[in-house]
């Protein structure tokens, strides 16, 4: 595949969604929103529950087009689903019917690598993700977070140069949480891979993020800011909350979320907001 | 199937970190109790049994119930005893199963196949859709003398009749589970590269087989039906037959030795669909499922 190294990893440009309502309107989830996502950087989209978050992912995965705008991956247009891209949705995407390894070892086998050598690869990984012994369960066996690190494995196995992550940990306990959010850094750090990872909570995106958008209510959302963090790399997650400039860069991007909220609140319920 | 899987070896994975052990539900104690219940049930099970045919036996004998209608058990055993021991019947009933045999295979495979087509081809499911409710609507016996002229007296009558029992219930079941498959796991194998194989491999065939084996006791009865019913009708072999033939001479012990003996060979094949299904659904999660 040629490679522009200066082109951006992904990028929206203008893009808008629009889906057709049961009762035959539209509805404009997100309008001109604009995204750039160099090669090897960490951005997060926060933004309000049903702000269309995971409907600018699907675009960047290409599982959905956009109403107008364009969706570019290193610079060329997409065409159908991002082949440079692994996708880890929101809900429990695990196969079922297929052990804990042969879920992981999927990706590789339908790109043509052999079975033994797929298999055998599957297992470094779910060594890698702390899940040796249970290569042959079946993902009813596992806990939430056992399934979230073998989906981890599944998507890093085929090695993309983009990963999109949808509210990945959000339906974790907090222990657990903070612990993958740390394996997850100590997998990306040097990779060079593109992150773009959609989460609600603030606290998350700063932690993890080399650039944090903020998305506006819908309908018709868009970025109403982008903030750089510049803490140090490599992050420790167990203390960088408590750090000075952690503080100051939360409760700046904090007070426009408010905002936001504060917005949301008053589409639902006028009432609550005054 | 296979309960508990291995203790897990290496370091716990998280905090979170609650192995489900599959049937490790119970508390001992409601196991012991629902024990305890299971043997009162069978005990209360064979007293039935026990009371129904001895009260047949016992009726019959004193002639309240006339054995000319009602054949006495006993002798009823004798004669299924008879017909297996000196291997009378054995040639029929393999006759018998081949028909059902054929019959569910073929109509399995056919039901898979259109079921397949229409749920990925919404044209010619918008199309085929009134016809083949038309079809199903049809009672199927009415058939049975069209595939006699059709097909002969030999077994392909018997086969194309259980061939149209066993297709509907497979092709409605397969066209619902491959319709009902969970759109993220469609994406996600997409996202990891899947082709249109692929798809269909890993996804849209495991996800309908949950379907198609719901209906799998039904089909195989039906492919049993179809065979049983065609031969009554018109055949030189197979059980279906020998009943009809017993029938013809007011033999009613012949009749019912041959209704039990079709009943044992389903139970049977029942028998060994479980088996089949704990295998091939060994996956799916005891506790929802019970
Ligand atoms: N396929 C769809 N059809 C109709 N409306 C949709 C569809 N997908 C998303 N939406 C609507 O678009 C908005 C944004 O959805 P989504 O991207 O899932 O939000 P988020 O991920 O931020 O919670 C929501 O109001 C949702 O109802
Ligand atoms: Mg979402």
């Amino acid at each position: 595949m040629t490679d522009d190294s200066t082109a951006p990893a992904v990028q929206l440009k203008g893009c808008t969604r629009r889906f057709d309502t049961p009762s035959g309107g539209e509805y404009v989830a997100v309008r001109d929103v604009d995204l750039t996502i160099a090669p090897g950087r960490f951005v997060s989209i926060v933004g309000p529950t049903g702000c269309g978050k995971s409907t600018l992912l699907n675009m960047a995965a290409g599982l959905l087009e956009p109403s107008s705008g364009e969706v570019f991956g290193f610079g060329e247009p997409l065409r159908g689903l991002n082949r440079r891209a692994s996708y880890m949705f929101q809900q429990d995407a695990l196969l079922p019917w297929k052990t804990v390894r042969d879920n992981v070892a999927l990706g590789l086998k339908m790109r043509g690598v052999a079975s033994a050598e797929a298999n055998e690869r599957a297992l470094h990984w779910l060594r890698r993700v702390g899940l040796e012994g249970f290569a042959n369960r079946y993902p009813y066996q596992l806990s939430g977070g056992m399934r979230k690190r073998t989906t981890v494995a599944q998507t890093w196995i085929v090695d993309p140069d983009v990963l999109l992550m949808d509210e990945p940990f959000s339906a974790l306990d907090i222990q657990t949480r903070q612990l993958m959010e740390n394996e997850l850094l100590q997998l990306w750090q040097g990779s060079n891979k593109a992150v773009l990872f959609v989460t609600h909570d603030l606290d998350e995106a700063i932690a993890l993020s080399d650039e944090v958008v903020l998305l506006g209510v819908g309908p018709g959302s868009r970025v109403v800011g982008r903030y750089e963090v510049d803490l140090d790399r490599p992050r420790d997650l167990m203390d960088i909350r408590s750090r000075p400039e952690f503080v100051r860069i939360y409760e700046e991007i904090w007070s426009q979320l408010k905002e936001e909220v504060m917005k949301t609140y008053a589409k639902d319920s006028p009432a609550l907001a005054k | 199937m296979e309960t508990s899987p291995a203790p897990a070896a290496g370091r716990p994975a998280d905090t979170s970190g609650t192995v489900v052990e599959p049937g490790d539900g119970l508390p001992g104690t409601r196991r012991r109790r629902r024990g305890r219940r299971g043997a009162v049930i069978r005990v209360l099970q064979v007293v039935l049994a026990v009371a129904v045919l001895g009260g047949w036996e016992l009726l019959t004998s004193l002639r309240v119930i006339d054995p000319f209608f009602f054949p006495r058990p006993s002798d009823i055993a004798v004669r299924i005893w008879e017909w297996i021991s000196t291997g009378y019947i054995l040639d029929d009933l393999a006759v018998t199963l081949e028909e059902a045999l054929l019959a569910f295979v073929i109509g399995s495979v056919l039901g898979l196949v259109v079921g397949f087509l229409l749920a990925r081809v919404s044209l010619l499911a918008g199309v085929l859709d009134p016809y083949l409710k038309m079809f199903n609507a049809l009672p199927r016996v009415v058939l049975a003398p069209i595939f006699l002229l059709w097909f002969g007296l030999g077994i392909w009558s018997k086969v194309a009749f259980g061939v149209t029992l066993v297709f509907f219930i497979v092709f409605f079941n397969t066209f619902q589970g491959v319709r009902d498959v969970d759109r993220v796991l469609v994406d996600n194998v997409r996202m990891l590269g899947a082709s249109e194989y692929h798809l269909v491999r890993h996804v849209l065939l495991p996800s309908a087989l949950t379907w198609i084996f719901s209906s799998l006791h039904i089909s195989a009865g039906f492919a049993i039906t179809g065979a049983v019913v065609g031969e009554y009708l018109g055949a030189a072999k197979g059980v279906g037959y020998v009943i009809a033939q017993s029938e013809g001479v007011f033999d009613t012990t012949g009749v019912f030795a041959g209704m039990i003996i079709l009943m044992l060979v389903v139970l049977v094949i029942d028998l060994l669909v479980n088996r089949l299904e704990a295998l091939l659904l060994r996956w799916q999660d005891p506790a929802k499922t019970a």
